[in-house]
Parts: C-alpha cells; sequence; structure tokens
C-alpha cells in the first residue's frame, strides 16, 4: 500500500528523457518509411494504416507533442516516398492532397485522443493513490497509542505515505511540534504556532501549512514540504489527523479515568478489609472481658479486666481515628449532605454525650431563625462532639462550656467557647495539624492528636472553615462555618 | 430450660468461640454457622429463635444472607458489623434485619439486644386494637394477618409490632422515641434510622401509594400518626 507518490530528488533525467523522445518519434516513422520504401515493396495504404498505428503508438506511449511531430513528419515522408511525384514534395493530383490532408488531420485528432485518455488514466492512478494513501493513514491512526506517541507517529506516517519530504505537526493542546524529515525553514516552529484559519498552500515553494482542527476547536498545525498531493488531500489529511490526535487523546482520558476509579475501588477495598481486620480481634477481647465483667468477681480481677476493657476501647478508637483520618487524606469522605437545623444537631449531641459532661453547665445560644445548614448530620456531630471533648478536657470541671451559632454572608458560624487556660499563639497555628498536642497537656490529658484535625476535615469536605482564637488565661473559641441549605426545605 | 436457641453467623472463630462462651454462660443455646451459606442452610434445618449475623463475610455477605432468609423466614436478626455510618445501618435494616449492632461492643448491650430482639413488643394484644378495616386494608392483630386491596401480605415481627403500636394510638401523632422503645425495648431512642426504613417497608406493604400515604403519616420532627379512616 504504500510507495505513493516519491519524490523526485537531486538531479532530474525527466527534460533529457523529452528531448529524446522528441527526436526519436520522427526517427522512427523515418524508419519505417525508409523499410517500406527500401526493404518491402506495399501499396500506399499499407504505408498510410502502418504509419497511423506508430503514431498512435506514439501519443499512447509518449504523448500529445511527439505524436504530432511524428505525424508532420509522416505526412512529409509518406509525400516525398509516396505520392507522385516520388522524390519530391509536390502533390500533382488533387486526390492525393485529399489522402494526405484527411491522413494529417486523422493522425494529429487520434493522437489527441489518445494522449487525453492517456492524462485520464493517468489521472485515474494519482487519484487512486492519493485515496489509497489516505486510507492507509486512517488505518495507521487506529493503531496509535497515547496522545503524544500518536502526534508523533502520524507524522512520521504522513511521510511515508503521502511521500512529501518533511511533515510537523505543532499541538495546541500539548505545546509541542512534532517532526519527521529533514528540517525546512518553510514550516519554522514559529509559522506552525501561528493561529489559522485557512491553509497556507505554496505550490511553487513546494509547502503547505494546514490547520488541524475538529468540530470548531483548533489542535494545531499541520506543516508538509517537498511534493505536495491536491488541496483535497492535504485537506483530507488534515482532517484525519485530527480525527487522530482526538482518538488518542479519548482513549488516553479514558484509560486515566479508568486507572483513577481502579484505584479508588482498591483504596476502599483496602480501608475495608482494613478497619475489619483491627477490629475483628477487639471485637473479641472486648465481647470476652465484657462477658467476665458481667459476673461477680473479686475487687483485683475486677481492676485488672477494667484495664483491659478500657485499653480495649481506647484502641478501638484509635483505630476508627486512624481509619478516619486516612479516609479524609484519601477524600474518601462520602458525606450525604441535607438540609438540618442546628438546634437539632446541637441539641442531639449534647444528649448523646451527656454522661461525659458529668453535670457541666453548657449554655446554647442561637441566633433567631437560623436557617438550615447542608451538612452529614452524623459527621456534623462528630465535629461537635470533638470540640466539646476538647473544651471539657482543657478547661477546670466546674466552669462552663457555651455553644453559639449565628448567619451571615450564606454561612452559619457554630461556635465551642471554654474558659481554659487559653492556648497560645505559636500552638494556635498547628493545633489542627494532625498529631499535634500541646507541649503543656501533652503527658496530663490523653488523647491522640487526632481529633482536630478530623474535625477540619469534615469541616473542610463540606466547604467549611475552622479556626481557633484564644487568650492565654482567658480561654479559648474554636468556631467552624458551614454553607447555609439553598433549596426547598424539606421536615 | 434455654432461653432460646441463637444462630451466631461469623467467619471469625475466635468472635464465634466469645459468643458460644458467653451466651451459652446465659442459657442460651448457641448454633454456629462460617458463612452465608452455611448460615441458610442452618436456619432451615434447625429454626434458630435468632440470627446474629455479621456483615463482613467472604462469599455471601451479611446483607445478601438477611434479604435470602427473609424469604423465606421471620426469624429476628441482628447484624453485627465494624461499620457504624448511617448508610450501613439503614442498609441492614432494608435488607430485612431487625437490629443493627457495631463491633466491637459490650456483652451486656448485645444480650439487651438480644432479649429486645426475642421480645415481642410490649404492648398486649388484648389491650390494643383486635382489628382495622377500610375499603382496601384489612388488619387482624389477633391472627396476624394483613390484607392490602383483599391480598394477603406478610409483615416481619418487628413490622407487625411497629404497626400494632401506631395503630393502638390512632389519631395521635406518636413521638420517635416512644415508638422506638414501645418496638425494640427501653434500651431504644436515639435510633431514628431505625424508624425511617420500618416505617419506609411498612408503607410499600399497606399503603396504596406509597410516595403520598394516607395511613401513616409523618409529623415533621415529632414522630409519625396513624390516621383512622
Amino acid at each position: 500500500m504504500e510507495g505513493g507518490l516519491q519524490p523526485a530528488r537531486g538531479f532530474s533525467l525527466a527534460p533529457v528523457r523529452r528531448a529524446l523522445r522528441l527526436v526519436a518519434a520522427p526517427a522512427i516513422v523515418a524508419l519505417v518509411v525508409v523499410f517500406y520504401f527500401r526493404v518491402a515493396s506495399v501499396n500506399n495504404t499499407t504505408v498510410a494504416l502502418t504509419l497511423l498505428l506508430v503514431i498512435f503508438g506514439i501519443s499512447t506511449w509518449w504523448g500529445l507533442l511527439e505524436a504530432t511531430i511524428a505525424s508532420f513528419a509522416a505526412v512529409l515522408g509518406f509525400n516525398y516516398y509516396f505520392l507522385p511525384p516520388i522524390g519530391t514534395f509536390e502533390v500533382h493530383d488533387p486526390q492525393n492532397w485529399v489522402a494526405l490532408t484527411a491522413f494529417l488531420i486523422t493522425s494529429v485528432m487520434a493522437s489527441q485522443l489518445s494522449a487525453r485518455a492517456k492524462r485520464r488514466t493517468l489521472e485515474a492512478v494519482e487519484r487512486r493513490r492519493e485515496v489509497e494513501g489516505l486510507y492507509a493513514l486512517s488505518q495507521s491512526l487506529l493503531l496509535s497509542g497515547s496522545a503524544r506517541t500518536a502526534s508523533q507517529d502520524l507524522v512520521s506516517r504522513v511521510v511515508s505515505i503521502l511521500g512529501v519530504s518533511t511533515a510537523a505537526f505543532n499541538s495546541r493542546l500539548a505545546h509541542e511540534t512534532f517532526r519527521w524529515g529533514p528540517d525546512d525553514p518553510l514550516i519554522s516552529d514559529e509559522q506552525l504556532q501561528t493561529d489559522r484559519d485557512e491553509a497556507l498552500i505554496d505550490r511553487s515553494r513546494g509547502f503547505a501549512i494546514v490547520p488541524v482542527r475538529l468540530g470548531g476547536q483548533a489542535l494545531g498545525n499541520l506543516g508538509l514540504t517537498g511534493p505536495l498531493p491536491s488541496d483535497e488531500v492535504l485537506n483530507a489529511v488534515a482532517y484525519l489527523v485530527a480525527i487522530g490526535i482526538e482518538r488518542a487523546r479519548t482513549l488516553e482520558e479514558a484509560a486515566r479515568a479508568e486507572a483513577a476509579r481502579q484505584s479508588e475501588v482498591l483504596k476502599s477495598a483496602l480501608l475495608d478489609a482494613l478497619a475489619h481486620d483491627f477490629k475483628t480481634p477487639l471485637t473479641s477481647v472486648k465481647a470476652a472481658v465484657t462477658s467476665l465483667l458481667s459476673q461477680p468477681r473479686p475487687d483485683q480481677d475486677r481492676e485488672l479486666m477494667t484495664i483491659i476493657n478500657e485499653e480495649a476501647d481506647r484502641l478501638n478508637r484509635l483505630v476508627a481515628e486512624v481509619l478516619e483520618m486516612v479516609r479524609i487524606e484519601a477524600g474518601k469522605l462520602h458525606l450525604d449532605k441535607r438540609p438540618h437545623d442546628v438546634g437539632e444537631i446541637v441539641g442531639a449531641t449534647l444528649a448523646e454525650m451527656k454522661p461525659v459532661l458529668h453535670g457541666r453547665s453548657v449554655e446554647v445560644r442561637l441566633q433567631d431563625a437560623l436557617p438550615a445548614a447542608e451538612v452529614d448530620f452524623d459527621f456534623l456531630q462528630q465535629v461537635l462532639k470533638q470540640l466539646l471533648d476538647n473544651a471539657l478536657k482543657y478547661s477546670p470541671p466546674e466552669s462552663p462550656l457555651t455553644i453559639s451559632a449565628r448567619a451571615g454572608d450564606g454561612r452559619i458560624v457554630i461556635s465551642v467557647a471554654d474558659r481554659g487556660s487559653g492556648i497560645d499563639e505559636q500552638e494556635q497555628m498547628r493545633i489542627f495539624d494532625k498529631f499535634f498536642r500541646a507541649r503543656e497537656h501533652r503527658f496530663r490529658v490523653p488523647g491522640t492528636g487526632m481529633g482536630l484535625a478530623i474535625a477540619k476535615g469534615i469541616v473542610e469536605a463540606h466547604g467549611g472553615k475552622i479556626w481557633v482564637t484564644s487568650e492565654p488565661g482567658q480561654g479559648s473559641v474554636f468556631s467552624f462555618s458551614l454553607p447555609v441549605y439553598r433549596g426547598e426545605m424539606v421536615p | 430450660m434455654s432461653a432460646g436457641r441463637i444462630l451466631v453467623v461469623d467467619d471469625d472463630p475466635q468472635i464465634r468461640r466469645v459468643m458460644r462462651a458467653t451466651l451459652v454462660g446465659h442459657k442460651y443455646e448457641v448454633i454456629e454457622a462460617r458463612n452465608g451459606e452455611d448460615a441458610l442452610t442452618r436456619i432451615s434445618a434447625e429454626m434458630p429463635d435468632l440470627v446474629l449475623l455479621d456483615m463482613n463475610m467472604p462469599g455471601m455477605g451479611g446483607l445478601e444472607t438477611c434479604q435470602n432468609l427473609r424469604s423465606g423466614s421471620d426469624v429476628p436478626v441482628i447484624i453485627v458489623s465494624v461499620r457504624n455510618s448511617e448508610k450501613d445501618k439503614v442498609a441492614a435494616l432494608d435488607a430485612g434485619a431487625d437490629d443493627y449492632i457495631t463491633k466491637p461492643f459490650g456483652m451486656e448491650e448485645l444480650l439487651a439486644r438480644i432479649r429486645a430482639a426475642l421480645r415481642r413488643a410490649p404492648t398486649s394484644p388484648e389491650s390494643g386494637p383486635h382489628s382495622v378495616a377500610t375499603t382496601d386494608l384489612e388488619i387482624d392483630f389477633d391472627t396476624r394477618r394483613i390484607r392490602v386491596k383483599g391480598k394477603e401480605t406478610r409483615l416481619t415481627p418487628k413490622e407487625f409490632d411497629l404497626l400494632r403500636y401506631l395503630v393502638s394510638q390512632a389519631g395521635k401523632p406518636v413521638p420517635h422515641r416512644e415508638l422506638l422503645q414501645a418496638v425494640w425495648g427501653p434500651d431504644y431512642g436515639d435510633e431514628p434510622e431505625y424508624l425511617r426504613v420500618f416505617i419506609n417497608q411498612l408503607r410499600k406493604k399497606i399503603e396504596p401509594n406509597p410516595a403520598k400515604p394516607k395511613y401513616i403519616l409523618t409529623e415533621p420532627w415529632v414522630g409519625y400518626r396513624f390516621a383512622a379512616t
């Protein structure tokens, strides 16, 4: 299939061949005339028909000009050697004039017809080669891989299939030029990078720059030098290149999306497996020890079993926190966001925390007619629990806590305030960092340093922010913002 | 005399060991299954009074097992799982489970849930209504039969108890907590998702148009009400 339109490289023999043919055509006619005159004695009709055949042959194989010269040579030779008076160019008999004229007209017209048929045939062959070239190019497009290798492949295939000297494609998306063949200043990077609405085709200098577009979107420019195919073929090639690049890009995107999806599935499966594998032995430990604790035991046994039970709980919390942190960092927090009343969330959280509040006074100040927040109820409760838990740990047991909520600028801000020792400025900046523990409390208050980092992750996953303001000695206020629900309220 | 026969379904042998030791200590008879397929065979062969079903098992998981056993059995099912999101709980209840407990759990809590699942709802049939009949719904509480547009419908025990309690309070809004405690027991009250799932199932089974219920109505922020028509 390949081969196509091979370029003429270096010194061309074509003009010499043409000149030789122009000489050879009358020479062949002369040979025939001499042959019949000297060797074979035949009648004039045979001579004329033989000469006509020779002229047809010349026009078919060589061309119109050669055939026309041969025709005139034949008329002269026929007249000189075969029409009386023989040996002169004169013609006395009017019938011979008619015969000679008819011979000339017939041979010239036949030459023209034959040459036209030959031209048509050549054109048809040319078109067939072009179509074959385009077909080969479109076939090769199906084999190209990524967008980058596809661009490189395409230019090399354009050169080999169309028979041009150089092909270069400048990709607008990749900001890169792919070349095949010798560097040619006619299709410089600058030329290729220029936005074009129409193709620039200069056949006299042998180069073309064709915009490559698909569906109105410019993908880049294709430059070619050397013997150029027809305009139609150039446009078709540009279109095929566009399809090829776009196809490779789509395939690449699909492959990337599939890889990302598989990696997500793998992450989820890994997290589930981790949760299962950590919690299964903890379940046995916890079930066994609580079962033992439910029966009457000596005090010492009870104390030891209580330690096992509490430590199993601690390990469980730690596992839960680590897994949650991993989920947040992997962006795998699946929020079920719905409109919720902030008062309801605060109320439910306080009810659940009642056992750990140990009678601590908690003042709730909610702005009147607070709009609903668009949140995941469970995760939001977790944030509030974390902040309350923090406030309980880091403030004196008898001091009150305050939960407040207000709305503004499309956000609801919820704050938890305590009257503890406060946090110094240095530590305020790092308090939401993973594993950070305040220096003063590191060994005094139990914790993993993940609670606030998780709270931050959850708030940010809701599109909100979390921050702390604190005065050492005065207490701390932890606040976070949430988006207001903008749809219709459904109870 | 056994307090009940419990089928423990879990792929982890240690958990089955602890369960057996503890439950036997509390006078329950324990049978074990290692996976969902095994569980289904045991249920039809040994007719347990309750199934403790692990959610995450190789092969047929807990949810699928639960859906399968529901096609032929009303046995109370408690799903046991390491996941504690509301979505997972709702999925388990939707699959036909009666209750859900998160691993790791204290044995006291599990025992309380087992007792609650084995116990019939405290509303005694004598004090409640005996029957309800409207143009397209007939409920006979004594024979536990329900006909919707003349066609008999099966309810799970928890669905039946829920409906019976709502009917006994017909016309009055019943708060979430009250409904949970009446049907599941005094240890319950903070599981509104249980009600959402079971009310949905009930509506699918008895309402002519579950999207626009006419019998079981939602009272926003309060609870549910049975509309006596």
